[in-house]
């Protein structure tokens, strides 16, 4: 079994050798950006934008949109309800509700911020190696005083990186089961709550002793949450300041 | 009737720096009624050969039937039966007749043709009837597995297909498991087991398949196995082979250490075999 959900592709690009703390920052520049956007003008510049860093990048699509199929039911129901939930001009009627003019531009607009958030972190996941993910998370946790609430910016750190590394060892137990449950004759389509408790039980139950299975392996090979070294340290270089600054730019003149 | 791949490539991702190939070229047959071992190495494509099975995976190219029918049709899932590696971990029900009720259910069934076939599924593996109210999470790993199992069967399958079932398991639950499958198999279902290490079920098996990278570059009976000379044989047979090659009277094609004691005495004769250990 192989997933594609927001895994890291190796590579030697120009984005590959970014240092994560420009990608981490970059990324947070995008999503304020995509929520900035309010037209589908805005919406098709950040995609030309995230196209480009694509090509720079030479991921494939195909793993950028791997990490989108399974929001796919999620954005579906994001977007019936905005159709059938706001008020306007009608389309069409199912069930006694209005479809309207309003609500496919409002749900279209804010599905599109969905998936370019998505693919925007996608990009950021395949082009920064775990570990590297981590230290540069550390480091830009390093100056708040995060230890006043008896927490190190190492814990966080750490925290956020099992939080990304368990997505998709999570996705594919889930697909491991869903297969087993298949197998058995399960139905998601015709029989939606049975799928959700024989899938939803054993999923939860997974993940608790996963994440304890992890707990005891780092324990006892003595993790302690107040100083690690990093086996790569980050370097911050000119190249690393201007390709931010000229992403920013571009970020601000899209929208 | 059986079980037939023909020409099954099968590639992760394609299209994408991920891409791996799974399987090349491979075709193979099973027949109703067969013990079928497919071996290979981590890695080598087994589990992903199974899924072509019930149509869990569809070929990038080739073709898998079962009795005819494409293994993609969803009528395909009530004659194939699958188990993957760690089934405990699809445990869900309250009890263990509400976990075996649940491929029942799913295939539309009611209530006393429920009860029928949970019943039927517990009889063939030897469980008790008082098991049936426990809960499926507080019984032993070996006791799991083979819950795990009755939940397949619940289904009435025609083809057993196993995933590593002898993963985890200590020396008496293994035991366990391998009576379970001989009882299956002689029931005339069709047992195919996948695993990395064929040796402990090389004694029942019929045929044996071995992937490797992805390509078929095996397939005989046990005898041929043995006689391969390059792939993996239980420790058993390596020493009656090498007996053998020292000039003793002894068949070399020999998978278990029942077998080989009793052939060892046939060779020594009664009388020089003392403490005996045949159970």
């Amino acid at each position: 079994m192989s997933t594609l959900l927001f895994r890291y592709v190796p590579g030697n690009s120009f984005l590959h050798m970014l240092d994560p703390r420009v990608k981490i920052t970059a990324m947070l520049v995008a999503s304020i950006s995509i929520f900035m956007s309010s037209t589908f003008r805005e919406m098709a510049a950040i995609l030309l934008v995230f196209y480009l860093l694509l090509l720079i990048s030479s991921v494939s699509p195909r793993v950028v949109f791997g990490s989108l199929r399974p929001m796919l039911i999620f954005l579906a129901l994001i977007f019936t309800l905005q159709l059938f939930l706001t008020g306007g001009d009608p389309l069409f009627s199912l069930m006694g509700l209005d479809a309207t003019y309003q609500g496919l531009v409002k749900g279209s607009l804010l599905i599109l911020r969905f998936i370019l958030l998505l693919m925007f972190a996608s990009l950021l996941t395949a082009t920064t190696s775990p570990s590297m993910m981590t230290a540069g998370i550390e480091r830009m946790l390093r100056p708040l005083p995060s230890r006043k609430f008896g927490i190190s910016s190492f814990d966080l750190a750490t925290m956020m990186f099992l939080s990304l590394h368990f997505v998709p060892l999570l996705y594919e137990s889930f697909n491991h089961l869903r297969d087993s449950q298949i197998s058995r004759g399960l139905d998601a389509k015709k029989n939606p709550a049975r799928a959700l408790y024989s899938l939803s039980v054993p999923m939860i139950r997974t993940a608790f002793s996963s994440a304890e299975d992890v707990a005891v392996a780092m324990e006892s090979r003595c993790y302690q949450g107040h100083h690690r070294s990093s086996l790569h340290e980050p370097q911050l270089r000119k190249k690393d300041l201007l390709s931010l600054l000229f992403f920013a730019i571009v970020m601000l003149l899209v929208i | 009737m059986s079980i037939v791949v023909r020409d099954v490539n099968f590639r992760y991702n394609p299209g994408t720096s991920l891409e791996r190939t799974a399987l090349e070229d491979v075709s193979l047959s099973i027949g109703r009624g067969e013990f079928v071992l497919i071996g290979g190495a981590i890695g080598s494509g087994k589990s992903t050969l199974i899924r072509h099975f019930n149509g869990l995976l569809r070929p990038c190219s080739g073709q898998v039937t079962v009795d005819g029918m494409q293994a993609s049709e969803k009528k395909v899932r009530s004659r194939v039966g699958m188990l993957f590696q760690f089934p405990r971990q699809q445990l869900f029900g309250r009890t263990v007749f509400e976990e075996l009720a649940f491929g029942p259910k799913n295939f539309g069934l009611r209530g006393p043709e429920i009860e029928k076939q949970v019943h039927y599924a517990l009889e063939l593996l030897g469980l008790g009837k008082d098991i049936s109210a426990e809960s499926p999470l507080r019984l032993s790993g070996g006791q799991k597995r083979l819950v795990a199992i009755a939940g397949v069967l619940a289904c009435r399958p025609e083809y057993l297909v196993l995933d590593e079932p002898l993963s985890g398991l200590d020396a008496e639950n293994k035991s366990l498991l391998i009576s379970a499958l001989r009882l299956l198999n002689s029931n005339g279902i069709t047992i195919i087991v996948v695993s990395h290490r064929v040796s402990d079920m090389l004694s029942l098996a019929d045929h044996v398949y071995w992937l490797d990278r992805g390509r078929l570059v095996f397939s005989g009976t046990p005898a041929e196995y043995a006689g391969h000379g390059s792939l993996p044989l239980p420790e058993i047979t390596c020493l009656m082979k090498e007996l053998r090659t020292r000039g003793f009277d002894v068949r070399g094609d020999i998978f278990d250490t029942d077998e080989a004691f009793r052939e060892i005495s046939r060779m020594l004769g009664p009388k020089r075999v003392t403490g005996a250990t045949e159970q």
